[in-house]
């Protein structure tokens, strides 16, 4: 049983981030890209706080504090567009959001 | 006591007197002619007597501040700060411009109560006296000016004036000629040649000394010649005597066309086409006098002029001296004015040519530099032409009254006075002709004895002013030694006797014999207001010759005695000499002559060895005086034999001087009919092809039409159809269409797809990483 050290972090995060991404761009439900967004995210709050213990300062910390801040406002701003376009559109697939196509 | 402050007033009251008569006048004639005459012609004359009295209150001011010549500035003109130059309004009260003042204003104010009588029912009587004093005003600038540019002023304001009062009776002529109206363009015509000549100097002046005022440009003269300067114009330069001989010679020029001198004297004979007292006034007593007031007062200049010719033998041409080209002319003039007056008939022609002969007299004085004998003959002649002319305006008067006591139907109309000939029609009756007069000794006493008076002073008969003003001159042409002054001296000698010949030839058909028209016959006597001025004058042409009298001796020969006086010069017996009553005129004149200062011992003149200047004789000069005499009575008589004993019967008859076919040439001989011939034809082909030619059909035709307007109508095709459609409309439209374009390319990424989006906002950051990494670190 060996110990876990910070790659095991890093590697987590980035498996993380990778599957974030890859629902941003992938999937068509505007819920699950808003889901994706927040594994980003948090996979970069992972990130922070592992650098932050594997450094000795709080820095890393600090920051996941206003990230967090700003993802949960950003959650409340995001779900309410997410009901508004609903109510419009019937519908919260992405391809149809298509009024600004050229 | 010091009134030289009294000097600007001299101006204003002519002034006053000018509006007055230009502003209301008319409506005071027009209202009640009667007392409308009575105030336009007394408030100016009144303005006339007014400056005259200023003129006598300057006259006391010097006599109590020992002749010192004062400047009274009135108003700053022209100042170039930048230039160093200014020149101010200014007037110069010194003895000669007094003495002018005094001529002007005195002659000029009983010429003005004169033509109160002679101008009585004219219908423009108020304009007459507005120009009337609108003269005096200009001829009062012209001698007060205190530079040449003030005095120019002057120059041209008195040439307006003549002007106006020459063509004072405009009027369409019933063969629609305007004989006046013609008479004074051609006066102020010929006056423009010597004007350029004038002006020309000025410039000449300014560019040389630097100034324009009288003291700093005969200063330094004075000093430029002593030093022998050389003056620069540019490409080329001239010695300082080349440029004052070609000044003195360019007022000249300016001169001959006042003063009517050869050959420009045409104008003065038309001149007399003006009202009567037009003629005393302007063309024989004042305005024709300037020219020779502007070579006295330029003295300097012109004793400068000689001296360059003497020392440095630069003339005219390098033949002749300016002063001594002055005394030709002015002594040919005087020749040839007084053989036309012979051939003459109108009686103010006569008198005309006689003016354009003393004139001559005049400017041959001054090119003798007999400056003050000039200045002398300017007032006596002053006295007694005017004298004669308002006596022949008052015969004129009394042969019109006859004319009209015979036809009463006759229409009211004044005389055309320019009739070179008179008429053949039988009902046309000329006033002016002598040949119609006759007799009129009975009919017009005052006139006559006045007139003959004056005939005998301009004949130089002894006790008259004429007698001692023109024997001064001659005296003087006589003792100084010089070819030049010789062949003055014989020429004036000459004329002098045809003065006396064609004063006698006037005063017989007029006055003697027997009326010869109806005319003469109930011609009368002129009234109070005319015959006043004449007898004032006659007393002024008695008297007159007392203000420069000679000393007279009688011991030794005369010749000897003023060939002493000359050689020892002036020193002191000339102090002494002029301190009793005689040479009046010339110790008061001789504080405003630089060029008497300059001559005397220890003067900057008297250090040249070869110039000397002609002085005039003291005394009086017997052998002149008495070839003088015996000529002027020889022509008296001559003409008393020749028109009295076989005087016309008739006036029809010819003329027996006719007989002597040499002399009607001068009737058509002279310089008139030469340049109608020559200069007037030239000048109207130039004219005619500078109007035509020139500037019809090359100016407007070709370059207008031709070059400019096709030329614009070419370029403004280019610019429409061009510049503006291919030009400005394909950028802007070219803006349009690759904006355009662009806009469709740039569409294409616009898919509306937000996952399409979302790559391109990972793939850019994947690059800004990528750059980062790879670039940054």
């Amino acid at each position: 049983m060996s110990e876990v050290t910070i790659e095991w972090y890093i590697a987590l995060s980035v498996v993380l981030f990778t599957i974030g991404s890859l629902g941003v761009l992938l999937r068509r439900n505007a819920i699950i890209i808003f889901m994706s967004v927040e594994m980003m995210l948090n996979s970069a709050n992972l990130a922070f706080v592992s650098f932050a213990r594997y450094l000795g300062n709080l820095d890393g910390q600090v920051l996941v504090f206003f990230v967090i801040t700003v993802a949960a406002a950003e959650v409340a701003v995001g779900l309410a567009l997410i009901v508004a376009i609903f109510r419009t559109k019937k519908s919260i697939s992405i391809d149809d959001l298509n009024l600004l196509k050229g | 006591m010091t009134a030289y402050g009294l000097a600007p007033l001299l101006l204003i009251f002519p002034a006053i007197g000018f509006f007055f008569n230009a502003l209301f006048g008319r409506r005071f004639v027009e209202a009640d002619s009667k007392i409308g005459e009575r105030w336009s012609g007394w408030i100016a004359t009144l303005a006339a007597l007014s400056a005259f009295g200023v003129a006598l209150a300057l006259f006391a001011t010097l006599q109590a501040n020992h002749f010192e010549a004062m400047v009274v500035p009135v108003a700053d003109w022209i100042v170039i700060p930048a230039a160093d130059f200014a020149v101010a309004w200014a007037m110069r009260v010194d003895t000669l411009s007094v003495t002018m003042m005094l001529v002007v204003t005195g002659v000029g104010s009983l010429i003005h109560i004169y033509a109160m009588g002679y101008m009585h029912g004219d219908k423009d009587f108020s304009r007459f006296f507005a120009y009337f004093n609108m003269f005096i005003f200009f001829m009062l600038i012209l001698v007060s000016g205190s530079n040449y540019l003030v005095l120019f002023v002057g120059w041209e304001g008195v040439g307006l004036c003549s002007f106006l009062l020459i063509s004072y009776w405009f009027t369409v002529e019933k063969d629609g000629k305007m004989v006046n109206a013609d008479a004074g363009r051609k006066a102020f015509i010929v006056n423009r040649v010597g004007d350029f000549g004038m002006v020309l100097a000025i410039i000449l002046i300014f560019w040389t000394f630097g100034s324009l005022g009288f003291e700093r440009v005969f200063e330094s003269a004075i000093e430029m010649t002593v030093h022998q300067e050389t003056v620069h114009f540019g490409f080329f330069s001239a010695p300082i005597g080349a440029v004052i001989t070609a000044i003195v010679a360019l007022f000249l020029l300016g001169a001959t066309g006042k003063s009517a001198q050869i050959p420009l004297y045409v104008w003065l004979p038309d001149a007399m086409a003006g009202p009567t007292p037009v003629s005393a006034l302007i063309h024989a007593a004042t305005m024709v006098t300037s020219g020779i007031y502007l070579l006295v007062r330029s003295n300097v200049l012109v004793e400068l002029a000689r001296v360059s010719f003497v020392e440095q033998g630069i003339g005219i041409f390098g033949v002749i001296s300016a002063p001594d080209l002055i005394a030709l002319v002015g002594a040919s003039t005087a020749l040839l004015a007084g053989l036309i007056a012979f051939t003459q008939f109108d009686i103010k022609k006569v008198l005309a040519y006689s003016t354009v002969s003393q004139l001559g007299f005049m400017i041959a004085a001054v090119g003798m530099g007999a400056y003050v004998a000039a200045m002398f003959h300017l007032i006596t002649h002053a006295f007694f032409k005017a004298l004669l002319f308002l006596g022949s305006g008052s015969v004129i008067h009394g042969m019109e009254h006859g004319h009209h006591h015979i036809h009463h139907a006759h229409s009211d109309d004044h005389p055309s006075d320019a009739e070179e000939f008179h008429d053949q029609e039988p009902d046309h009756f000329d006033p002016q002709d002598m040949r119609t007069m006759g007799g009129l000794r009975h009919k017009m006493k005052w006139t006559f004895w006045t007139y003959l008076i004056g005939a005998l002073a301009l004949a130089g008969i002894f006790p008259f002013a004429g007698f001692w003003s023109k024997d001064e001159l001659l005296a003087h042409a006589n003792v100084n030694h010089s070819n030049v002054f010789s062949a003055v001296y014989w020429m004036l000698t000459i004329a002098a006797f045809c003065t006396a010949f064609y004063m006698g030839r006037q005063l017989m058909m007029v006055f003697f014999g027997k009326p010869r028209h109806g005319a003469a016959e109930h011609a009368h006597e002129s009234p109070r207001l005319m015959t006043v001025p004449l007898v004032i004058l006659a007393v002024l042409t008695i008297i007159g010759g007392s203000m420069n009298l000679p000393n007279i001796s009688f011991g030794g020969g005369a010749a000897a005695d003023s060939h002493a006086v000359v050689e020892e010069g002036h020193g002191e017996e000339m102090v002494a000499s002029s301190k009793g009553l005689t040479l009046a005129l010339e110790h008061w004149l001789e504080e405003s002559l630089l060029i008497f200062e300059l001559s005397e011992e220890g003067g900057e003149l008297a250090a040249y060895e070869n110039y000397e200047y002609p002085h005039t004789p003291t005394t009086l000069v017997w052998v002149v005086a008495i070839i003088s005499t015996l000529l002027a009575l020889s022509g008296l008589l001559l003409a008393m034999f020749v028109v009295y004993r076989k005087r016309p019967l008739s006036a029809t008859d010819p003329d027996p001087l006719q007989k002597l076919k040499p002399l009607w040439w001068f009737r058509i001989l002279p310089l008139e009919t030469l340049y109608m011939k020559t200069v007037v034809p030239a000048f109207k082909w130039l004219s005619d092809w500078l109007a035509f030619t020139v500037d019809w059909n090359f100016w407007h035709d070709f370059v207008h039409n031709n070059i400019i307007r096709d030329m614009f109508v070419s370029f403004s095709t280019f610019l429409a159809d061009v510049f503006d459609k291919y030009g400005v409309d394909g950028t802007v439209n070219g803006i349009g269409s690759v904006t355009k374009g662009l806009a469709g390319v740039l569409r294409k990424t616009q898919t509306g797809y937000t996952r399409s989006y979302a790559l391109g906002i990972f793939l850019g950051a994947v690059l800004l990483l990528a750059y980062f990494l790879w670039f940054a670190f």
